[in-house]
């Protein structure tokens, strides 16, 4: 089941992409991403999703000019191509024209060459630079001369009399390392530009040179509290490249541990969102609930956070006896003490005027900006990858999508409060009835996918993860590439954060709930 | 929320103060759920799917099961597993590969288990030893076979291995 | 009740018997400075482990336990860790302000503690505008924190500084109504003399029932808002500030500012057990004769420490549960809640006085 990519000429890009929007409704930007197909040059790979209709559309261009491959934006058409072409822009040097900020996003900015081209030799001219990092308050903008050569121009970020803050990269309420140049004015949020890559590991690239069943260890270092998703969204793409069917057995355990996982992950949300209003006692009160889920965790996979638990066509160890029991004393156990935290923290009037009507964001922004998740349905968008695309047992049990049409942080809060109740709705169905079976499908120890290209999202804790890859029908991936869920909640803080207070900022980022490693990737 | 004159929302706010109040007190009267480590250390029970360190099981004559075949290292997406093996004659005169140093990288290793399920001979498993703080990184280099010992005797006579066609299918 | 006045008295003759007045008094303050200074650091040390301890209790934790038997000397090694810690010194600070700011932190908390009536006779400032005083020294602390900010020249020292100016002179309104509530119902400005009658008259909170009851709930907003604590700790707010105004500061140096916040703490405690709680004056009942002998016969600082500490249960409980106010909210909540509700509470203190409607 390969991906069906049209190409299309780069002249003939931004036509089309502006049709596809206005026409076809494809107003959902799922991924854009860089390729280097070597010989035939450098292009990009979109992929394209009507958030009414819920058709896709996948195209792609190419260049082949390596020393100044220049193809023309989309970030006018959708905002998170923005950062999207930045990232393709580091990696493999392709300049957008009309973006009006192409700098790198995760290297340095005095990095020397772009690491995801197949020629490219990172270690070579990047030596372990021990000066700080430049950071520079300008952008550039590559645009075509009437006469067809290639021009720039500067645009400033920050002027030299803005009051500008770092929050970040060490900071208590970035959860990472995730740094933030905050533009102020007095206690007011003007501008927010986030600088990326401080723990950027280059996962796509180490991928390229592993085996298929090596690269699912990288998965779930990713966005660490949708480990289980992730790891899942990976075997099922290449279950699905090697048109390999999973016992029923399979997919509930599957599905229950994406469910349990994202329980846990909105535990810590919770805990996380209450800590960075400054309410630290609740802080621990889902730690203690999220402390059974690790036991559980622990018992079954041996593992608390990264798991490693799902295997190509499989699990890698059968559930214990004690598993369904274990889980329903949990849910029990979680529904009881539910009602806590809305009460000390949720119900509260200074947690309620802390978090409604702030940092709205519109049914049309995160669709544009591609803010997936419980943070995108907070605007009314129906973007649940269980019910748009599902996959496992998601389209045999009963949920409800939950959708809020607020936008502000109470509304992203809420939505995550009820998704675990949903979440255990999910698990609840599923536990009594696992069907018996093998926990393992029988597969040739050597995996080669076939050549082509595939495609698989899941629902994770916090938006939808996608694994993209390309395969020339060797043991390893040409190209990998991660739709992560983080970048574009970290691209809308911009828009969130806008004209509200300081410490706002702190709450909507809290709400937004992102994990820096799975932006960094 | 709906709209509150001032009175009615002093009223509100202190109601749901009180609420948050009561809650936060009852907790303060409940069990504490803090784990005393090392107290507890004897009542800390892992379950043996844990994975803390690998180790490579000897039996009571110091003799393990590796045949230095090299699977796990290929198998190990991190280049923590280190094989030396060297090739030795036997009784009947068959060259055979034997074990001389199996290291192992802690520090790397990112406890996948891709090596234990990819070793066909079960020669190694990964302990619930969690202790494993050292002040050098150079200790965390461990050498996995014991000094002095040696391959175990098989009940049954040993086919040379074809790794590919006895890996288990279990990754 | 017994009157600690008349062992001050025998002390003072003692020492008069034996040398001239002014030789007295001078070795009197110096014991004055000892005691004040024993009792600060006694304090400082009971509150850290006590609203640790506490702290860990309403977060399902058993709190510091490692140190010392349940944890006893855990703030011992704190201190004595912050001791050795190097003081750091930044380029492009204002030195010697930014070294005299936690002084005035210290000097703030320092006199204002001096205004604590301890014990019946027992109290170390106590003349007839103690109120007045109380409220212009506790102001002095507002400087130490703005020195403190302004001269880090760092950017979240700064806004913490910014915000707590406005946070603390707002706050400073309120304190002062009810205060002036409290002033009303008794006639004086004079520690002592407000105990004293709250002895003799029964304790303010009971005795001005409705007014006294709103302006005591008000006082404890507002005082914990003087504290800086949550839910008013938006000066240090760690999670957007990481420390606010004492980021920049190391070593003992911070140490001061957390040492004053604590006895600030205690200070707003004991203010409270003071003026509406009746001081060092025992519980009495109208008509239990041996109930009320077996009160009086408790001394009078340990009652005023127990309603003291009772008052810092209550502001930890409050810390612990809510979360923090945004700035803007917390200025509302000040000027357009409390100050208009303890201007009136003031009219409603003075009819109730007026027309002798007091319990």
């Amino acid at each position: 089941m390969t991906l069906e990519i049209t190409t299309i000429a780069p002249a003939e890009l931004h036509a089309e992409m502006l049709r596809l929007k206005e026409e076809r409704k494809m107003d959902y930007l799922r991924n854009l991403i860089g390729m280097d197909w070597g010989e035939e040059g450098l292009g990009v790979i979109y992929m394209l999703e009507s958030s009414e209709t819920g058709e896709t559309a996948n195209l792609k261009t190419l260049t082949a000019d390596r020393e100044n491959p220049c193809i023309p934006t989309v970030s006018d058409i959708w905002d998170i191509a923005n950062i999207y072409e930045r990232e393709v822009f580091d990696y493999f040097g392709i300049k957008f024209l009309n973006n009006p900020d192409m700098r790198r996003l995760f290297l340095r900015e005095d990095w020397v060459g772009y690491p995801l081209r197949k020629d490219d030799k990172p270690e070579q001219e990047n030596p372990l630079r021990m000066d700080d990092e430049p950071l520079a308050d300008t952008t550039t903008e590559y645009f075509l001369r009437e006469d067809g050569t290639l021009a720039s121009r500067q645009h400033t970020i920050f002027a030299p009399e803005d009051y500008v803050v770092n929050v970040g990269p060490q900071h208590p309420s970035t959860h990472g390392v995730l740094h933030m140049r905050v533009k102020l004015d007095g206690e007011t949020v003007r501008k927010i530009e986030p600088v990326l890559g401080y723990i950027h590991r280059g996962i796509e690239k180490i991928s390229e040179s592993l085996t298929y069943p090596q690269m699912l260890a990288m998965t779930d270092r990713l966005d660490y509290l949708s480990a289980m998703q992730n790891r899942h969204a990976m075997c099922m793409c290449i279950e699905k490249a090697m048109e390999l069917e999973v016992t029923p057995r399979i997919q509930y355990i599957r599905t229950i541990m994406d469910e349990l996982q994202r329980i846990a992950s909105h535990l810590i949300y919770y805990a996380c969102m209450t800590m960075d209003t400054g309410a630290l006692t609740a802080f621990f009160y889902t730690f203690r609930e999220r402390e059974m889920l690790c036991k559980i965790f622990e018992d079954n996979f041996g593992g608390r956070l990264i798991m490693n638990y799902n295997t190509i066509g499989g699990v890698q160890y059968d559930i214990l006896p004690d598993f369904a029991r274990q889980v329903k004393e949990f849910c029990q156990a979680l529904r009881k003490r539910f009602h806590e935290y809305q009460d000390i923290y949720t119900t509260n009037i200074i947690a309620q005027q802390r978090m409604i009507g702030v940092g709205t964001l519109s049914l049309d922004e995160v669709i544009s900006r591609g803010v997936t998740g419980p943070s995108g349905r907070a605007s009314g968008w129906h973007n649940d990858v269980r019910k748009r695309h599902p996959y496992a047992l998601y389209d045999q049990v009963e949920f409800n999508e939950i959708i809020r049409t607020e936008g502000d942080t109470n509304a992203r809060h809420w939505n995550r409060m009820d998704e675990i109740l949903e979440s255990l709705h999910i698990v609840e169905q599923l536990i009594d009835n696992i069907p018996e079976g093998e926990y393992q499908v029988k597969r040739k120890p050597i995996i080669k996918l076939p050549e082509g290209d595939f495609y698989q999202a899941v629902e994770s804790s916090r938006g939808e993860f996608g694994v993209f890859i390309e395969s020339k029908g060797d043991k390893s991936p040409y190209r990998v590439h991660f739709r992560s869920n983080g970048l574009p909640l970290v691209g809308a803080m911009d828009a969130a954060c806008r004209d509200q207070k300081f410490a706002d900022l702190i709450a909507i980022g809290a709400s937004m709930d992102f994990v820096i490693p799975d932006i960094d990737r | 929320m709906e709209e509150r004159n001032y009175i009615q929302g002093i009223l509100h706010a202190s109601k749901t103060l009180l609420v948050g109040l009561k809650t936060s007190i009852k907790i303060f009267f409940e069990h504490h759920e803090t784990e005393q480590y090392p107290e507890n250390r004897d009542t800390l029970i892992f379950s043996d799917r844990n994975r803390f360190c690998l180790e490579m099981p000897h039996n009571e004559k110091n003799q393990y099961k590796c045949i230095a075949c090299g699977l796990c290292q290929m198998a190990c997406p991190n280049d923590s597993i280190h094989i030396t093996s060297e090739m030795v004659e036997t009784e009947d005169g068959k060259k055979k590969k034997q074990l001389v140093k199996y290291e192992y990288n802690l520090g790397q290793c990112m406890f996948c288990n891709l090596c234990v399920t990819a070793c066909p001979h079960d020669a190694i498993q990964f302990n619930q030893e969690f202790e494993n703080a050292v002040f050098d990184k150079k200790k965390l280099i461990l050498t996995l076979n014991h000094p002095g010992s040696t391959l175990a005797e098989k009940p049954r006579p040993v086919v040379t291995p074809k790794p590919l066609e006895t890996l288990k299918t279990a990754e | 009740m017994f009157d600690f006045s008349i062992v001050t008295k025998w002390f003072h003759s003692l020492l008069t018997g034996v040398m001239p007045e002014w030789a007295a008094i001078g070795i009197e303050c110096f014991i004055v400075l000892l005691f004040i200074i024993l009792l600060y650091a006694i304090l400082a040390i009971a509150l850290i482990y006590g609203e640790r301890k506490i702290c860990a209790f309403f977060q399902c934790r058993i709190g510091p336990n490692r140190v010392g038997k349940w944890g006893l000397l855990q703030v011992f090694a704190d201190v004595f860790k912050m001791l050795t810690k190097e003081i750091i010194k930044m380029r492009q600070s204002d030195r010697f302000l930014h070294d005299m700011a936690p002084y005035f932190m210290l000097l703030a908390s320092f006199l204002t503690f001096a205004c604590i009536p301890w014990n019946k006779g027992l109290a170390i400032l106590d003349f007839n505008i103690g109120v007045f005083f109380f409220i212009a020294v506790s102001g002095i602390g507002i400087v130490g924190i703005l020195l403190a900010g302004w001269s880090s020249r760092s950017k979240y020292p700064m806004i913490g500084a910014m915000r707590s100016g406005a946070q603390l002179v707002s706050y400073e309104l309120s304190i002062g109504m009810t205060m002036l509530t409290v002033i009303l119902l008794n006639g004086t400005m004079q520690f002592s003399e407000i105990v004293q009658q709250q002895a003799d008259f029964g304790w303010n909170i009971i005795r001005g029932h409705v007014p006294a009851i709103i302006a005591f709930i008000i006082y404890l907003i507002a005082g914990n808002a003087e504290c800086n604590r949550g839910p008013f700790d938006l000066p240090e707010a760690e999670s957007e500030l990481t420390a606010g105004y004492h980021t920049e500061y190391s070593g003992m140096h911070f140490g001061f500012f957390y040492l004053a916040e604590y006895l600030n703490l205690f200070i707003c405690g004991a203010m409270a057990a003071t003026i509406f709680l009746g001081g060092w004056a025992p519980i009495y009942f109208p008509g239990w004769e041996g109930f009320n002998h077996v009160m009086s016969l408790i001394p009078g600082f340990i009652w005023f420490f127990a309603k003291a500490f009772f008052v810092v249960f209550l502001l930890m409980w409050i810390r612990w549960t809510f979360p923090r106010l945004r700035i803007d909210q917390l200025l509302s909540l000040e000027w357009k809640y409390l100050m208009p509700i303890s201007m009136l509470n003031i009219l409603l203190m003075a009819l109730v006085v007026c027309f002798g409607l007091t319990l």
